[in-house]
């Protein structure tokens, strides 16, 4: 299997070029076989990636050391799932899972359109099929992972002990479903500009993808998030690292296309915006693979000395300027069909939330990249960590934060004063009280005061969002509030799918801003010994060592701390605390000593304890009081599930072609243009 | 070539390469012999994504202390001090979160005896941050000073912020301009009250998705 797998990669690469020519050809020749037979090579295609796949699978489960990668990154004592997960933990396998990925959403989303979108499909099956090309390559000529060493080792080195995780096993397969589903979208926008056709029909698939990248980026981020905070130790979640901005950069483009194509859908605007903002999206997702694998820019999660960065470059930049090219020679193709009517509007709303949503990916890529521009222009290296990144982009957070409610309540082309006197009132109102009840209870953050503020203003208008369509359910229908909640929702797919991933968004704002208040403590305990501490909402806690612990486990030593916690005088259990030294078969130390947090969360505040190591049986530890960080998790959750809503494919058959205008029955539409 | 065709010229030519793939992998295998060899190098190139500490990155920052030094901080203000220096081992952390967390790394407990070291000779928190930009250079700090070409890491996000608002107001007043007077010859005349507007307006939002 490994040896069908391993050829099966260099078929594959053939098939690639083979789909790429014979789809170019035949859009160009407009001959249906050479178009079909160009479809058929992305089917066979992305069969050939499945084998290499399955091949690396046998290859990683049945241990064969000879093999370069499954040596480096597996070790006969690993457990079966971290052994399955060592697939994309390296970069040789995850260049080849990035394939397998996009091989399969290429042949998805190539059979989705077969008997549609004639004009674009064969140029959409060429641009999917030159990128597989680009990346099968890669795989095959610069990050093979059937590269054979000169010998066979009696075992492999094992993975790093921090990717021995749950949340490495699953947060870095959204991740690159998020990534990759960007390739469709880019595909069919190429596909589109080439045909000259930005109608519906592209519309219809471009959401659809985007959405879907969307939703996996969401979830892979929020994984990502999870999985630094109880797995580095820390106490932190997010360190804006260059590998952690390379996942957010699409995202928030992304997130921007999102919400200005509904612009281009009800009102036919937008369209050169929404072109560019498809093909940029795609195009970060290409460099921020690029910036993290090439080794151009210090990460804790870089590959140092990957070989593919310069591929990586070509590509990009050959992308570009195809991409530049196309949109340059079709900008009359791309004319607005109507107007904006007003500043004080929907679509001017969504406007400026766009800006904001770029405004921070510009400066999050401009944080990433300037420690290069700093060495280029003046010769010296640079950091530039958190507290840049924070002076930056909490002011733009807020403002963002601060769209997210304003948008919905403004009407579409021109909002009245009383409009915004009657949607407005309720939730700045309950905002300030917000603001304004934090203040007297002593908070002085101003940042964080403002956060909640604005949380509290972002939460009425959500709210009263759904009291109105419940309200509105009820008197029409006679529904019960829970009939009522759920058939709004399912009738409204997108609107109210929306605003579950705004509500997904004010619960994250308040999480981040919670952070403002984290304390640290650093003690030193013998067994035996005990300390009093006072955490940020003014709670006292005792934390008593039932003295270290050593221990063997699988494939690691262990040296435990356990401490008996009380609050307020209320036990609270034991939490414990590990460093890890994990081996291999031979028992050899493998990698540095990793540490395993102890946390105890509740929704106010995680307790977070650190056993940064032992010294003469005096364990030094870490206690950290992380207010909120649970929310975190549970907003990024409330966002998928609202993503999950949005995208619900039976939302996509229940909407009218065109939105607002074309609702509206004649007499209603001359009334809906008249200016207020 | 029809479908047939296709799949025979397939299956050959598979089959030709699956035979040669086969013999040549039988030969490499029967000259490598089994070594109990882990960690070597070869192996280790590229292996995961997450980086390799520098254990030998520290460089001493020691100062003289200064005449009848006394402690220049509290430790409260000292580990404040060591949040904004950076740990030089690779970890991308600071030095306090560095050094409370991990004990494998001997670069941020190095960095943090020069830190307690100028502390108790009397240096001031700019001294100390000085000292050590001078020895490591200004990657000893989490963000770049405020000074100098620095400055366009700080401004250029607002100012392109600020550019792309002005550009966007342009954009939507032109549009809103010339939208202006095809609504009046489309509209007509008024067609009724702010308050029944808002009315028709609220119908139709809730009619819109």
């Amino acid at each position: 299997m490994i040896l069908i797998g391993e050829l099966s990669l260099w078929v594959a690469l053939l098939m690639a070029a083979w789909a790429g020519v014979t789809s170019f050809a035949g859009g160009s020749l407009g001959r249906d076989d050479l178009i079909t037979s160009g479809r058929r090579g992305i089917y066979a295609t992305c069969a050939m990636v499945v084998l290499a796949s399955i091949g690396l699978w046998t290859a990683l489960l049945t241990h064969d050391f000879s093999l370069k990668y499954v040596a480096s990154n597996t070790s006969a004592n690993m457990p079966k799932v971290y052994i399955f997960a060592a697939f994309w933990g390296g970069q040789a396998g995850s260049m080849l899972f990035w394939s397998l990925i996009l091989s399969c959403f290429s042949a998805i989303a190539i059979w989705s359109v077969r008997d549609k979108a004639r004009d674009m499909a064969p140029w959409a099956a060429g641009t999917l099929a030159m990128i597989m090309l680009f990346f099968i390559a890669t795989v095959c000529f610069k990050a093979n992972p059937y590269d054979r060493l000169s010998f066979v080792p009696a075992d492999g080195r094992g993975m790093n002990p921090q990717l021995q995780n749950p949340g490495m096993a699953i947060h870095p397969p959204n991740l690159y479903l998020g990534y990759v589903a960007t390739a469709i979208p880019f595909a069919f926008a190429i596909a589109a500009l080439i045909a000259r056709k930005l109608d519906a029909e592209w519309l219809s698939i471009v959401r659809r993808w985007s959405l879907l990248s969307w939703f996996f980026l969401t979830i892979g981020i929020t994984l990502g998030m999870w999985w630094a905070y109880v797995e580095l130790g820390w106490s932190g979640y997010w360190a804006w690292d260059p590998v952690e901005n390379a996942s957010l950069l699409p995202w928030l483009t992304g997130t921007a296309f999102l919400h200005s194509i509904m612009i281009q859908e009800k009102r036919g605007m937008l369209r050169k915006w929404n072109v560019v903002l498809v093909v940029t999206t795609f195009l970060l997702a290409i460099f921020g693979t690029f910036i993290t694998r090439s080794g151009i820019i210090e990460s804790v999660h870089s590959f140092a000395q990957s070989p593919v960065g310069t591929w990586f470059a070509s590509f990009f930049f050959a992308s570009t300027g195809v991409t530049i090219y196309f949109v340059a020679t079709r900008l009359k193709d791309l004319e607005a069909k109507a107007e904006l009517e007003s500043m004080v509007s929907r679509e001017a709303a969504f406007l400026y939330n766009n800006l904001v949503l770029v405004g921070i990916a510009f400066s999050v890529l401009w944080g990433t990249l300037f420690p290069i521009l700093s060495e280029w222009v003046r010769g010296t290296k640079i950091t530039v960590g958190p507290p840049f990144f924070n002076t930056v982009n909490v002011p733009l957070g807020l403002l963002l934060l601060a769209l997210t409610g304003i948008g919905p309540l403004i009407a579409w082309r021109k909002a009245s004063t009383s409009n915004l006197k009657r949607q407005f009132a309720v939730p700045v109102t309950l905002g300030l009280a917000v603001g304004a009840l934090l203040l007297v209870l002593g908070m002085r953050d101003l940042y964080a005061l403002i956060a909640y503020t604005l949380a509290g203003f972002v939460a009425a208008t959500i709210g009263q969002e759904f009291y109105k369509g419940i309200g509105a359910r009820r008197s029409i229908h006679g529904e019960a509030i829970p009939i009522a909640v759920v058939r709004l929702v399912a009738r409204n797919r997108r609107r109210y799918g929306g605003y579950i991933v705004h509500a997904g968004i004010v619960v994250l704002f308040s999480a981040f801003a919670g952070l403002a208040f984290k304390k640290d403590h650093d003690i030193q305990l013998r067994g035996g010994e005990s300390k009093e501490l006072v955490d940020p909402l003014g709670h006292k806690w005792r934390f008593v060592s039932q003295g270290t612990s050593t221990s063997e486990s699988l494939n690691r030593f262990v040296t435990a701390v356990g401490l008996e916690v009380w609050r307020d005088g209320v036990p609270q259990g034991i939490v414990t605390s590990e460093k890890r030294q994990y081996y291999d078969s031979n028992k050899n130390p493998l990698f540095e000593p990793s540490t395993e947090v102890g946390i105890r969360t509740s929704a106010k505040m995680d307790l977070y304890i650190v056993l940064a190591g032992v010294r003469d049986e005096t364990a030094e530890l870490r206690i950290s009081f992380n207010p909120l960080v649970v929310w975190v998790w549970i907003g990024g959750m409330i966002m998928a599930v609202g993503g999950l809503i949005v995208m619900w494919p039976q939302a996509e058959r229940r909407r009218a072609p065109s939105g607002y205008v074309a609702t509206l029955e004649p007499a209603k539409r001359e009334l809906a243009v008249a200016p207020r | 070539m029809n479908r047939r065709d296709f799949f025979a010229r397939g299956a050959a030519i598979g089959g030709v390469a699956l035979f040669g793939a086969r013999t040549l992998y039988a030969q490499q295998s029967a000259n490598q012999t089994a070594q109990p060899v882990a960690p070597v190098a070869e192996q280790q190139s590229g292996s995961s994504n997450l980086f390799e500490m520098d254990q030998g990155a520290t460089k001493s920052v020691r100062l003289t202390p200064k005449p009848g030094a006394r402690a220049s901080m509290t430790n409260d203000q000292r580990d404040a001090l060591e949040h904004s220096i950076r740990c030089q081992c690779g970890c991308t952390l600071d030095v306090y979160t560095c050094r409370t967390t991990d004990f494998s790394c001997q670069v941020s407990p190095a960095m943090h005896r020069d830190v307690m070291a100028a502390v108790e000779g009397g240096y001031s928190a700019q001294e100390i941050i000085d000292a050590f930009v001078q020895t490591y250079g200004e990657r000893a700090l989490m963000a770049p000073k405020k000074e100098g070409f620095n400055w366009a890491g700080y401004i250029v996000p607002f100012a392109a912020l600020g550019a792309g608002a002005t550009a966007l107001i342009t954009v939507l007043r032109g549009m809103q301009r010339r939208a202006q007077p095809a609504l009046v010859s489309a509209a007509g005349p008024k067609l009724g009250t702010d308050d029944e507007m808002a009315k028709l307006d609220a119908a139709i939002r809730r009619d819109e998705d």
